[in-house]
C-alpha cells in the first residue's frame, strides 16, 4: 500500500473530461443512426430481397457479428491508407461503428419486420386504409413497439463500445483520460472518474429512453 | 489507380508467401489459445461469482437489505462501465498498490468483474422464469433455501440460463481483443506485432480477423444448437407435465 490518492488533481480535469463525454455522445449517436440505416436496408433486403441479396447480407452479418470491433477497426485504420484512402481517426471509427452495428441491427430489425402479421395488413385494407395510413397506423406502431427495447439497449451498449475509439486517438471520454493520465500520473483517480461518468451517462440515457418509450410508443421497456 | 492496385496486389502476394509459414502459424495459434483460455477462465469464474451474487441478492429479511443493495449496485455499475476503462482501472490499481500480478491475471480479474455482473443478471432472469409457486411449495415442504435452489429451482432454470450465458461467453471472446491494450499477447496483439514488422494490414489483421471468425463462428453455431435443443426439450417437458398432471387431477376428482 504505497499509493496516495490525490483526488483534487483529478477533479480539476472534470470539465475537460465532460467535453470528452460530449464527443462520446455524438460519436455514438451518429454511429447509431448510420448503423440503423444500414440495418434498415439490411433487414429490408433480407425480408424482401432475392436469394443472392439474402446470401450477401447473411455473409455481412455473420462476418461482423463474429469478429471483434477492435480488429475490424485496426483493419480499416491501417488497411485503407494502403489503398491511398486517408480518413481521420474519428471518421475511421465512425465507419467501423456503422459497419459493425449495422450488422447487429440488421438482425434486430428483421425481428421487427417479422412481427407484422399479414392478417393485420389485410384487415387494415378491408377497413379502407390507404397505404400511407397502413404505414402510419399499423406497420410503424408495430415495429416501433417490438424494436424500441432492443434498439435502446443497443444504443447504451454502443456508448460503452465507443470507448474503443480512444485507442485510435479520438479524444472522447476515454481518450481524454489517456491524455491526462499520461500528464499527471493520477491514473486510478482519472479512470475512476471516467467510469463514474460512463455510469452516469448510460443511466441518464436509459432514463430518457424509458420516458420516450412510454410517451411516444406506449411501450413499457426495461432499458439495459 | 488501376496500376496502384496491381502494385498493392503484388506486394500482398510477396508478403503472403513470407507470412504463411509454420513458425507464424504456431505463434498465431498460441495467441489464439491465449484469447480462448482468458475467456474461459474469466467467464467460468464469472459464472461462479454470478451465482453467488444472485444467491446473496435473493436473501430474505431486513437484516440482509444492505447485502441486497450492494449486489444491485454492483450489477448496475459494472454493466455500465466500458471494458477498456475497467481494464486500465484494474491495471493501474494493481500496479499502483505495488502488487506483482502478471498481465494475464490482470486481464482475467477485469473479465471476471464484468462477466460476474452480466452473468449474474442472466442467472437472475433464469431464476425469475421459475414460477413463484415452486418457491412456495419448496418452502412448504421445509426445504432450506440452498435445497430449494439445488433441487427445485436450478433444474428448471438452467435451460433458460444456459443459452444467453453461452452467448455472452461467445461475445466476450471478441471483447478480449481489448486486452491487447495492456500488452497481453493474444490474437489482436499478434496482429499488431505482424503489422509493426511491416506486413500489410490487410494480411496481418485480415488473418487475425479470420482466426477470430474461426474461433467464434463454430461457438455461435453451437450456441444456436444448444438453444434450439433446449427449447425442444422444454416443450417436451411441458408435454410431460401435462401428461403428468392429468392423472393427478383425475385422482383428485
Amino acid at each position: 500500500m504505497n499509493y496516495t490518492f490525490q483526488w483534487g488533481e483529478a477533479f480539476i480535469e472534470v470539465p475537460y473530461l465532460l467535453g470528452g463525454a460530449w464527443i462520446t455522445l455524438h460519436l455514438s449517436f451518429i454511429g447509431f443512426w448510420s448503423g440503423a440505416t444500414i440495418g434498415l436496408f439490411g433487414a429490408l433486403g433480407k425480408t424482401y430481397g432475392g436469394p443472392l441479396t439474402v446470401k450477401l447480407i447473411n455473409w455481412y452479418v455473420i462476418f461482423f457479428t463474429n469478429t471483434p470491433g477492435l480488429v475490424t477497426a485496426f483493419f480499416i485504420f491501417f488497411g485503407l491508407p494502403e489503398f491511398g484512402i486517408l480518413l481521420s481517426p474519428y471518421h475511421t471509427i465512425l465507419l467501423n461503428i456503422a459497419l459493425n452495428s449495422g450488422a447487429y441491427m440488421t438482425e434486430i430489425m428483421r425481428g421487427g419486420f417479422v412481427s407484422v402479421h399479414k392478417t393485420e395488413l389485410e384487415a387494415a385494407e378491408t377497413m379502407g386504409f390507404t397505404l400511407l395510413q397502413q404505414l402510419r397506423y399499423v406497420i410503424v406502431p408495430h415495429i416501433a413497439k417490438v424494436l424500441f427495447a432492443p434498439l435502446s439497449n443497443w444504443y447504451i451498449w454502443m456508448i460503452l463500445g465507443t470507448a474503443m475509439a480512444a485507442i485510435f486517438g479520438v479524444e472522447e471520454l476515454t481518450g481524454r483520460v489517456f491524455n491526462r493520465a499520461a500528464e499527471t500520473f493520477r491514473s486510478i483517480e482519472l479512470y475512476t472518474i471516467a467510469a463514474g461518468m460512463y455510469v452516469a451517462i448510460t443511466i441518464l440515457a436509459s432514463a430518457i429512453l424509458v420516458v420516450i418509450g412510454r410517451w411516444a410508443f406506449r411501450v413499457k421497456v426495461k432499458v439495459f | 489507380m488501376y496500376e496502384g492496385f496491381l502494385d498493392i496486389f503484388d506486394v500482398f502476394l510477396e508478403q503472403a508467401a513470407e507470412f504463411y509459414v509454420w513458425d507464424n502459424a504456431v505463434y498465431l495459434f498460441r495467441a489464439m489459445m491465449t484469447t480462448l483460455f482468458m475467456t474461459i477462465v474469466g467467464c467460468g469464474l464469472g459464472f461462479v461469482f454470478g451465482m453467488i451474487l444472485i444467491y446473496l441478492r435473493k436473501t430474505p429479511g431486513l437484516i440482509f437489505l444492505p447485502v441486497r443493495l450492494a449486489m444491485i449496485f454492483y450489477v448496475e455499475i459494472f454493466r455500465r462501465v466500458p471494458f477498456l476503462v475497467l481494464l486500465f482501472l484494474v491495471m493501474f490499481t494493481v500496479k499502483g498498490f505495488g502488487l506483482d500480478y502478471s498481465l494475464f491475471t490482470i486481464a482475467c480479474i477485469s473479465i471476471v468483474i464484468i462477466s460476474t455482473a452480466f452473468i449474474g443478471e442472466i442467472i437472475r432472469g433464469g431464476l425469475d422464469s421459475v414460477h413463484q409457486t415452486q418457491w412456495d411449495t419448496a418452502a412448504a415442504m421445509n426445504f432450506s433455501r440452498l435445497q430449494t435452489l439445488r433441487h427445485v429451482i436450478l433444474p428448471q432454470a438452467w435451460k433458460v440460463v444456459l443459452p444467453p450465458a453461452f452467448a455472452f461467453f461467445v461475445m466476450f471472446i471478441k471483447d478480449t481483443a481489448l486486452t491487447s491494450q495492456v500488452g497481453i499477447l493474444e490474437l489482436t496483439q499478434a496482429g499488431k506485432y505482424y503489422n509493426n514488422l511491416g506486413y500489410s494490414a490487410i494480411l496481418s489483421f485480415g488473418t487475425v480477423l479470420l482466426l477470430y471468425f474461426v474461433l467464434s463462428y463454430p461457438m455461435t453455431r453451437l450456441g444456436w444448437w444448444i438453444e434450439a435443443r433446449l427449447r425442444d426439450r422444454r416443450r417436451d417437458d411441458d408435454d410431460e407435465l401435462e401428461i403428468g398432471v392429468t392423472p393427478y387431477e383425475l385422482r383428485r376428482t
